[in-house]
This record gives C-alpha cells, sequence and structure tokens, in this order.
C-alpha cells in the first residue's frame, strides 16, 4: 500500500521507478549543460572579437607609425597622448606595449570592453615595429630578457608567494580581485610576459623594480605551475577547498547514496 | 549457537528437542562455535549472544547513511594513525632538503617538513594523505545527509532526543576535528583560516583576548600553536569521538531502531533483518563499499597541493582563500557580514563577533534542543517508534527546509571570489545578491515547503480515510455537527443532519 | 552417553561440549549465480591485494596503488554485500518492541538512588559542593598557564622610532625598488618576517595622496605606509589594485582606499589600516618616525581605549 516513489528492485514498477529516480539527476545535468554552453558562448565571443580587427601589411619604412595610427590611434591619440577612450603611451615603453600586443590584449574590440587575454592581431615583425614606435614616444621600461633557465626554483617560488600568489593564487590559477577585475591564471605566461607584465604592471596590477635575476627566478617558477607537479592525481580545478568540497558531495556522497541504496531496502 | 527459530525445528534433522529449547543433537562443534564457547566460558557472553544477535534492525537504505559516517571514522583512525608515525608536531623552523626542488633549502617549520616527506618520500604516504583528507570532506557530508534524514522523518521524538543531542555533538566534534587536522600541516592557505580563528577569538567581549592568548598561547602566531593543534585532533577529539559514537550506537541497540510505516510494521514491533548475518554483512560490506569508493577518489583525484602552498608565513596570503567545505558557512557568514562594529559603554563589538561567533551560536543551539522545541510547539511528548513522512509535519520538514537554504546560502557566499570567477559576475554583485538571499530564501523556503507539505498531508490523510474506512464509506464531520462523505469515498449513502457524536 | 538431559552449559562439568543445537539447511535461499558473482570478487580482490603489494614493492605510485586498493575493498565489499542479498534468508523478521522505561516494574530508579543517610545531610552535602567548588576554583590555575595575559601585546607592533624599514631579509629597502604604483611588504628593522609588523610600503607617486593634515607628513613623496594585517579578521591584505588605488583583503574582500588613509570602502572591514609614520632618510631608505597610532589587524573590545 505505501510506497515511497519506488516498488523495489524486482517489483515489475521498477523501470519507471528507475526513471523517476533518475529525473533528479538529468537536472543537475541540465544545469550543469547550461552553465557549460554559457562559459562557451563567453570564449566564443572574445576570440570574435580579437579576429574582427582587420590587419593590412604595409610595406612602409614607418611601418610601426602606421600600424599605430590604424589601429591604436583611435583611443590612444595620433602621438599616443591619450583620449577619452585610452591612456596616455608616452613613456609606458616598448615592454607595456609588448606585453599587450603580445597577450592580444590590445587592440581592444570596442572602447571599454575588458582586457583579456587572446591570439595576437599582429604578426611578429608589426608588434617589433609598433614596440619601437611606443618606445620612441618617451623612455620607458625595455623589454627585458628574461631568461627562466637562469632563475632558481626556490627563489623564485619564494618571491612568487610573496609578491603574485596573493592575485594570480598559489597555485597560478588566478582569481578575481574586485573591482570587475580578474588576475588572470598565468598557463600560458612565458618569460618574457612575465618580465613584461611584472616590470609594466599592465592594468590593475602593480609594478614591481626586479632586478634580472629576479625576474629569472620568477619565470622559472611561473614556468614550473605550468605543469605542477601533481603526485596526487587530477589537479581540481586549482582552486582549492571549493572545488575539493564540491566534489567531495557531488561524485563521493551521491556514489555512496547509491551504494547504499543498493545495498539496503527500496520501499516497502 | 543460539539460532534456532520455531520454523527450522521442522527441518527433520535428528536430536532430541527438550523443553521448548533448541534441539541439540550429538555432532562436533565447528570451529566457529569452539571459540564462541571459549569465550563463553570466561565472560558468560552466551546467556546474551542470543539476543544480541537475533536483535531486529530494519533495513531500508536510508538507515545506512549514519554506518556511512562511521565507517568514514573508521577510516579516518586507520590512516590518521598511520600519518602519526610521520608527522612532527612543531612549529619550530628546519631547511627543507628534499625531492621537491622548488622547497629546497627553504625555511619550513618541521611539522611542514614532515608533511612533505610523508607526501613526496614515504611510499604510499600521499595516497593516505589523500584518503585521510577526502575521507573526512566525505564524513561531513554523511554526518550531514544522516542528520537531514533524521531531521526530516522525525525519529529524534523521544525516547531518540537524547541520542539527537549526542548526535549533534558527535557533529561538532566532527568539524573541530576537520578544522584541527587540515591545519596541522602549518601551509599558507590552513594558516590563514588560523589567523582567522584567532580574530574570531578575540572579538568576544571582555574575555576574548584572554581566551585567544590561553587556546593558542599567546599572540597569533605562536610557536605552540601546532603541537596543541596535535593534541586535539590526535588524542582529545578522537577520545571524545569514540566515546560519543559508542554512546549514540548503544542507543541505537538499546531503544531498537525506528522504522517506517507501513506493511505489518507498527510502534510496538521491529521488522528487518536480524543483526547476524544479515545486517552485519550488509554492514561490513558498506565498510568496504565506501573505502573502495573514497580510495579511488582519494588516488586519482589531487587534494590540498600544500607544496604548491608552500609553509604558511603571517606576511602572505593566496587568493582564493577557503577552508574545506564543511567550514564554508562559517567563512561565508564573515563574508557577508555588514561593516558595522559600534562602541557601546566604551565596549567595542568587532565586525567579525555576530557573524563568526553569535550566529553559529544560536544556529547550532537551536539544532541541539529541537527535539524539545519541537515536543513543546506540538505538546507531543509519546514515544516514537514509527517515522513520519516529512510532508506529515508541515512546520518540521518547513524549518528544515530552510535551515538547509540559509546553510546553503552561506556556504556558498564562503567561495563567492570563484564563483564570481566561474560566473563571470563582479564578486561584489555577488555577495550583495547572496545578503539579499540570506534573507529572502530561507523565509520563501519555509512559505513555499510549508504550503507543499500541508497539501500533501491532506491529500494523504484524505487517501488514508478512503482505505481504513469501515464500510467503504468515510465520513467527515461538518460544523455543523453532521456527517458528510469524504470525496473519494467508494460507494455508501452520505448522511447529513446526523445526531452529533 | 548418559541418559541426564544436556545442559547449555555441560563445560561447567569440566566435559567439553559435546551437544550443540542443530543446524539446519532451511530457508537458506540457493542461487549458484550469486555464489560465484561473489567468489569472483572475491577472487578479484585477492589479486588486486597481491597486485598491490607487488606495486609497492617495485617503488609504488599512488594513481595505481588507489585502483588497485579500491579493486581489493570493493571485491571483498561487493562480495559480501552479494552473499547478503543473494545467498543469506531475506524475509523479514518480526520481534517485539518492548516499552522502555520502568514504570510497570516493580523498581522504581529513583528508588534505588535515594539514601536518606545522604539526602538527609543538607548541610554536610551542601558543605561538600562547596568543597568541590574551591577545587574546580584551583584547577583554574593549570588553565591559566596556558598562555600569558593579553596584556598590550594586541596594541604594540616591534615598531619604533628610528627603525629602518626593511624587506623580509632585513635589508633596508629603497624608494628605487618600488616604480609608482608598485608595492613592497616591509618589516621593522631586526623583525624581519614579524606578523604584527608587517606593512606595505606603497609608492603611489607624488601629489596623490589625500591624507589627513596631520597624517600627511608620514608619507613622504608618494610613498606611503599602511599596516597589512586587515583590521576585520587579520588576513595580509596582499591585493593591490594600482589603477584603483586600492586595497582588497583576500578573505573576505574588504577593501581599503590608499590614497585616503586606507579607509575602508567595501566589505565587512570597519577600522581603516593603520599608517606607520615614516620618513625618507638622505640615503635613501625609510625609517619609522613611531609605532602604528592604533592597534593593528582585527578589533577587540577595548581596542579603542588607548590600552
Amino acid at each position: 500500500m505505501e510506497t515511497l516513489g519506488s516498488q523495489g528492485r524486482e517489483g515489475p514498477g521498477s523501470m519507471l521507478a528507475a526513471g523517476e529516480r533518475l529525473r533528479p539527476y538529468a537536472a543537475l545535468l541540465a544545469v550543469i549543460a547550461a552553465m557549460l554552453g554559457w562559459w562557451l558562448v563567453e570564449q566564443a565571443d572574445a576570440s570574435r572579437a580579437a579576429s574582427s580587427v582587420g590587419v593590412t601589411q604595409v610595406a612602409s619604412l614607418d611601418t610601426g607609425r602606421s600600424l599605430y595610427l590604424q589601429g591604436c590611434a583611435a583611443c590612444h591619440g595620433p602621438s599616443g597622448e591619450g583620449s577619452a577612450y585610452g591612456p596616455s603611451l608616452v613613456g609606458v615603453g616598448a615592454a607595456a606595449a609588448d606585453f599587450q600586443l603580445r597577450t592580444g590584449r590590445m587592440p581592444l574590440s570596442a572602447p571599454g570592453a575588458p582586457a583579456v587575454r587572446q591570439s595576437p592581431a599582429y604578426s611578429e615583425e608589426q608588434i617589433e615595429a609598433i614596440d619601437a614606435f611606443v618606445a620612441s614616444l618617451g623612455p620607458g621600461p625595455a623589454i627585458p630578457n628574461v631568461v627562466a633557465s637562469n632563475g632558481d626554483l626556490a627563489r623564485g617560488r619564494q618571491l612568487y608567494l610573496a609578491n603574485c600568489a596573493a592575485c594570480h593564487g598559489a597555485t597560478g590559477a588566478g582569481g578575481t580581485v574586485g573591482g570587475g577585475f580578474v588576475a588572470p591564471p598565468l598557463d600560458r605566461a612565458d618569460s618574457r610576459t612575465v618580465g613584461e607584465a611584472t616590470i609594466v604592471g599592465p592594468g590593475p596590477m602593480p609594478a614591481f623594480a626586479f632586478d634580472q635575476q629576479q625576474l629569472d627566478d620568477i619565470a622559472a617558477y611561473v614556468e614550473l605551475l605550468h605543469h605542477p607537479p601533481h603526485p596526487g592525481g587530477l589537479p581540481v580545478a586549482e582552486v582549492g577547498p571549493v572545488a575539493e568540497g564540491f566534489l567531495a558531495g557531488a561524485v563521493g556522497i551521491v556514489t555512496l547514496l547509491a551504494v547504499a541504496r543498493w545495498i539496503g531496502r527500496g520501499a516497502r | 549457537m543460539c539460532t534456532a527459530v520455531a520454523d527450522e525445528r521442522a527441518s527433520g534433522a535428528p536430536g532430541r528437542v527438550i523443553d521448548g529449547g533448541p534441539v541439540l543433537e550429538p555432532r562436533r562443534p565447528t570451529e566457529l562455535e569452539r571459540i564462541a564457547i571459549w569465550f563463553d566460558r570466561r565472560t558468560g557472553f552466551g546467556r546474551y549472544a542470543g539476543t544480541v544477535l537475533r536483535k531486529v534492525f530494519p533495513d531500508h537504505w536510508t538507515f545506512l547513511l549514519g554506518e556511512v559516517a562511521l565507517f568514514c571514522f573508521v577510516i579516518l583512525l586507520a590512516t590518521g594513525v598511520f600519518m602519526t608515525f610521520f608527522y612532527t608536531p612543531d612549529s619550530r623552523p628546519t631547511t627543507y632538503h628534499g625531492p621537491y626542488a622548488p622547497l629546497d633549502g627553504t625555511q619550513v617549520s618541521a611539522a611542514f617538513g614532515s608533511v612533505m616527506r610523508l607526501s613526496f618520500e614515504v611510499r604510499a604516504g600521499l595516497l593516505m594523505r589523500q584518503i585521510h583528507h577526502w575521507t573526512a570532506l566525505v564524513f561531513l557530508g554523511s554526518i550531514a545527509v544522516h542528520l537531514a534524514r533524521v531531521f526530516f522523518t522525525g525519529a529524534f521524538r523521544r525516547p531518540r532526543d537524547i541520542n539527537w543531542v549526542v548526535g549533534v555533538g558527535l557533529l561538532l566534534l566532527a568539524l573541530a576535528e576537520g578544522f584541527t587536522g587540515y591545519s596541522l600541516p602549518d601551509d599558507l592557505l590552513s594558516g590563514t583560516g588560523l589567523r582567522i580563528a584567532y580574530s574570531a577569538a578575540i572579538s568576544i567581549p571582555f574575555i576574548g583576548p584572554w581566551l585567544a592568548s590561553l587556546i593558542f598561547g599567546g599572540e597569533f602566531p605562536t610557536l605552540d600553536l601546532i603541537s596543541r593543534l596535535f593534541v586535539f585532533h590526535v588524542m582529545l577529539f578522537p577520545g571524545l569521538l569514540i566515546a560519543g559514537i559508542g554512546t549514540h550506537l548503544l542507543f541505537v541497540f538499546v531503544q531498537s531502531h525506528t522504522q517506517y510505516k507501513g506493511g505489518t510494521r507498527r510502534e510496538d514491533n521491529v521488522v528487518g533483518q536480524p543483526f547476524w548475518p544479515g545486517q552485519v554483512f550488509r554492514s561490513v560490506g558498506l565498510l568496504f563499499m565506501t573505502a573502495a569508493v573514497i580510495s579511488l577518489i582519494a588516488g586519482l583525484i589531487q587534494i590540498n597541493p600544500i607544496w604548491l602552498y608552500g609553509p604558511f608565513i603571517p606576511y602572505a596570503v593566496s587568493s582564493p582563500a577557503q577552508p574545506d567545505w564543511y567550514v564554508g558557512w562559517l567563512e561565508g557568514a564573515l563574508r557577508l557580514g555588514l561593516p558595522i562594529e559600534p562602541t557601546i559603554l566604551g565596549v567595542t563589538i568587532p565586525a567579525p563577533f555576530i557573524p563568526g561567533v553569535v550566529i553559529p551560536t544560536i544556529l547550532i543551539t537551536g539544532l541541539l534542543l529541537w527535539p524539545f522545541i519541537e515536543a513543546r510547539l506540538t505538546h507531543d511528548r509519546a514515544e516514537h517508534h514509527l517515522l513520519d513522512w516529512p510532508w506529515e509535519s508541515p512546520v518540521r520538514v518547513a524549518t528544515g527546509a530552510a535551515a538547509i537554504s540559509l546553510f546553503l546560502v552561506f556556504t556558498l557566499a564562503g567561495g563567492n571570489d570563484v564563483i564570481g570567477v566561474f560566473l563571470n559576475v563582479p564578486v561584489e554583485s555577488l555577495t550583495m545578491v547572496f545578503r539579499v538571499l540570506l534573507v529572502v530564501l530561507p523565509v520563501g523556503t519555509w512559505v513555499a515547503i510549508y504550503w507543499l507539505a500541508s497539501a500533501r498531508r491532506r491529500r494523504g490523510e484524505v487517501e488514508r480515510a478512503v482505505e481504513t474506512a469501515p464500510g467503504g464509506i468515510a465520513l467527515r464531520r461538518t460544523p455543523d455537527g453532521g456527517f458528510q462523505e469524504v470525496e473519494g469515498s467508494p460507494g455508501g449513502q452520505p448522511t447529513q443532519g446526523g445526531p452529533p457524536a | 552417553m548418559s541418559e541426564e538431559p544436556p545442559r547449555r552449559n555441560p563445560s561447567l562439568l569440566g566435559r567439553p561440549a559435546a551437544l550443540v543445537p542443530a543446524r539446519s539447511d532451511a530457508g537458506i535461499p540457493e542461487n549458484p549465480a550469486a555464489e560465484r558473482l561473489a567468489g569472483l570478487a572475491f577472487v578479484a580482490a585477492l589479486l588486486a591485494g597481491i597486485g598491490l603489494l607487488v606495486v609497492y614493492v617495485l617503488g609504488g605510485q599512488t594513481q595505481i596503488e588507489a585502483v588497485l586498493l579500491t579493486a581489493c575493498l570493493g571485491g571483498i565489499g561487493f562480495g559480501i554485500i552479494v552473499w547478503a542479498q543473494a545467498l543469506l534468508p531475506n524475509a523479514p523478521v518480526t520481534e517485539v518492541r518492548h516499552p522502555l522505561g520502568s514504570e510497570e516494574s516493580a523498581a522504581d530508579p529513583g528508588d534505588a538512588l535515594a539514601a536518606p543517610a545522604i539526602t538527609r545531610r543538607t548541610m554536610l552535602v551542601r558543605l561538600m559542593l562547596g568543597a568541590f567548588a574551591g577545587l574546580a576554583a584551583a584547577l583554574a590555575v593549570p588553565v591559566f598557564s596556558l598562555g600569558p595575559a593579553p596584556g598590550r601585546e594586541l596594541f604594540v607592533t616591534p615598531w619604533r622610532k628610528g627603525l629602518r624599514l626593511v624587506d623580509e631579509t632585513n635589508i633596508p629597502v629603497l624608494g628605487a625598488q618600488i616604480p609608482v604604483g608598485g608595492l613592497l611588504t616591509v618589516f621593522p628593522e631586526g623583525y624581519p618576517g614579524s606578523a604584527d609588523g608587517q606593512t606595505l610600503l606603497i609608492n603611489v607617486g607624488p601629489g596623490r595622496l589625500q591624507l589627513a593634515p596631520d597624517r600627511a607628513s608620514w608619507a613622504p613623496n608618494g610613498f606611503v605606509a599602511y599596516s597589512k594585517v586587515c583590521t576585520h579578521a587579520g588576513c595580509p591584505v596582499g591585493l593591490y589594485r594600482a589603477t584603483l588605488e586600492s586595497l582588497i583583503c583576500p578573505c573576505h574582500q574588504s577593501t581599503f582606499d590608499v590614497l585616503r588613509g586606507a579607509v575602508p570602502t567595501g566589505g565587512p572591514a570597519v577600522r581603516p589600516l593603520p599608517q606607520l609614520p615614516i620618513t625618507l632618510q638622505p640615503d635613501g631608505t625609510f625609517a619609522a618616525l613611531g609605532d602604528f597610532p592604533e592597534p593593528v589587524g582585527p578589533s577587540f573590545w577595548n581596542v579603542h581605549s588607548g590600552g
């Protein structure tokens, strides 16, 4: 008479009952699929923005200036003096320009759009040309020559934990820093990028006056963080206890509930 | 030894029946029986063995959830003892020299160094450590699920209100065990949590700074802290847990387990499987399956990579910074706390005090006293051995659902920065949303669940009335004293305006 | 055997138990398939256990160990459960539930406890309880040995007038080490790594600070120093958003405005981060002009009392 959804393992309604039992899991799957879809759409939007910038080859000596006038002057002013849409580039140095162009953060698809890492809009030669032009606007930090293999991992770890981990995370996975900004994950940051970002302090990032050895050390450690040792198995999202707790519940508890259901009696 | 039930005598085996007792036959006892007889000659336990082994336990699968928690504890004990042989509970600085290059030559505490050694240099050490940590997460999850089952079925009513109190005590001990446990490696992430705990302690008016100094051994950070946490984690709390679990199980045994309504089950009987061999086999099987599931997760998915966090240094921090999930609700309460720090008559009430001390105390006290609160509200102080369906008590199920929603908001708020990045939403907006949800969700849940449960209960009453109606007619009293046939009543004539009963 | 009726404990007579209850096969389910399945599971567990031993001897590998351990434990568990479900009598068994409480029995628990020899001597009972209270008070002494009196420790840090600002290796920090829009964590000279002395030295560039008039002289040339210990719950406030000139604490997202004396602008913190008075010395290093004017770190009940 009394049933609690299912009629037990051998009951005639067990197929129907199984379907009923699976419904909450299907709902959960639908939610996860929706979130995944949303995230994928966001990624597609970002890369679409990057590829929409039209680039043509200009075969004149003043390549850098021409490229600058084409792609940057609208926001940063014809002589890099800045405008309502973009800051002044006088004195930012080749390092800043190189960082922004090489990581594809610049040019922005539209003024005020978030500056996120994408495929670069320019080729290697074009980037070098624009770097040279920006450097000519005023004295600023040059592109550092960072060699990770010269760095010491232990010193690099200490420097990283003391100066970088607060925003970029001990695992290099990045994270929010409030104010709408996100410190990006460092999985694609090569030595040059690490060096440039550190001495320039792009966007909300502060600037650091590390010497050559310190830059090498930090770059070495960041390189390790690209593939951190994970002897314990799959590194779960590298954001720590939040992901671990979620898995313990979603996988551990759910599986054990299923095991208990298997061992014990259903409704009778 | 004493397994005979009336039916078994019909087997036709040769033997003699003496005074209604078990059939005895001349044969050699089996090994098992010989061992039992050996013990019985020295303890006299044979008198009780029959009662114990034959004792019936209901076998619904939801009654196994507490056992999952129990077996998690067993796993924690086993892996914990192993790790204790390798752990050095000392904050004193040493220099790490080991296979993990980025830490080579770095100054770390002896405690941190010992956990590094366990993870990288002791064979199966990392597996043991990860099993221990994953089991801790599952331990608290299974306690929560078990608590929810007990709550929503009303199993905590007399005579089990006392066991509920023991159970909530076990929950708090488990929480404390977890917190002290993951703080033992003295890494950057757990050390940050200890700093917050210290701040919560000093926030208590008048006694705060004293209490914090006594617990921590001075101003944070102290050299004594790790060794004290070790004593709590390895000796004091496990001892209390073992005693508590023993008491918890003893109560279940003495009071017999509850059972769902239906079938032949009544308040004055227990229907299920005997302890031996049915329940023991199932329980032992569950123990091994629990261990198997956790072992798989623990070996394949990394947890708490302390080598990436590095040793605790008081002037550094990593982001995101969260405690393990079961402390997440406290973290969320602190994050959602308003920036209010009044000074009344010269006494400052620090901002962490309300969310970090007062609110948890209120919630835990409410949880602890719920059986007595409910008994007072419902005036129901009778003995109960049949379980309610959750909807049969709309107030209870609504309150439980609202409490869960509150806990959920707090826990999610504890990870607001991680969730914000995941959903691409500014963390400040999320915090505001959670603050609103903190009030709206529990209230809304209470109202919605109460309404749904009341409706379901009404339907259930009608069904029951219909099924149990004598002669096939179910009647209901009308306000004017007459009788009216209940909807759905099979056949029969409606009678109206009859004499009041 | 003699004719006397066999007792349950013939061992009392010193004779070995030659008579034991009959074993009956009634009610035992027959299921060869389940038996085979359980047997297979146990064999798998045995092999997995041996495999685990081999892997261990060969040096061990966490993931392989985990899989084999799972197989071993799971095999045993699976076999036992199959046995329980298919090879044990599963018909529901009923037993009587005896009421709890001793109201029906002759024995009254309260009756057994009461002893007039104790309860009538109320004065003596009270004196005894008083004696226990005295003992309890005395036992408080070891509890107070657990830690020092808080005293002034929450009100002071190692910072003193004249101490230079150093990095974690105790080397004095130069202004040139911190570009505009940058920051460093510094400590009082002689106390590198100090937990309550940890300080943020931030270079916001000249002419940007908007400090209170009596604090403006504490920040030479756009360099301003604040305590790094969050005034909410004590975490190091390590995140600096240079374009916002604002600090944010990772623990509970308290934000502090660097230009205006580190006043909280968001999150649960209420007190500003205390500002350290510093001066720029001729050799380019910095020195403190005194300790922080307020207690650093989270508040406590008498935080505003001045100690």
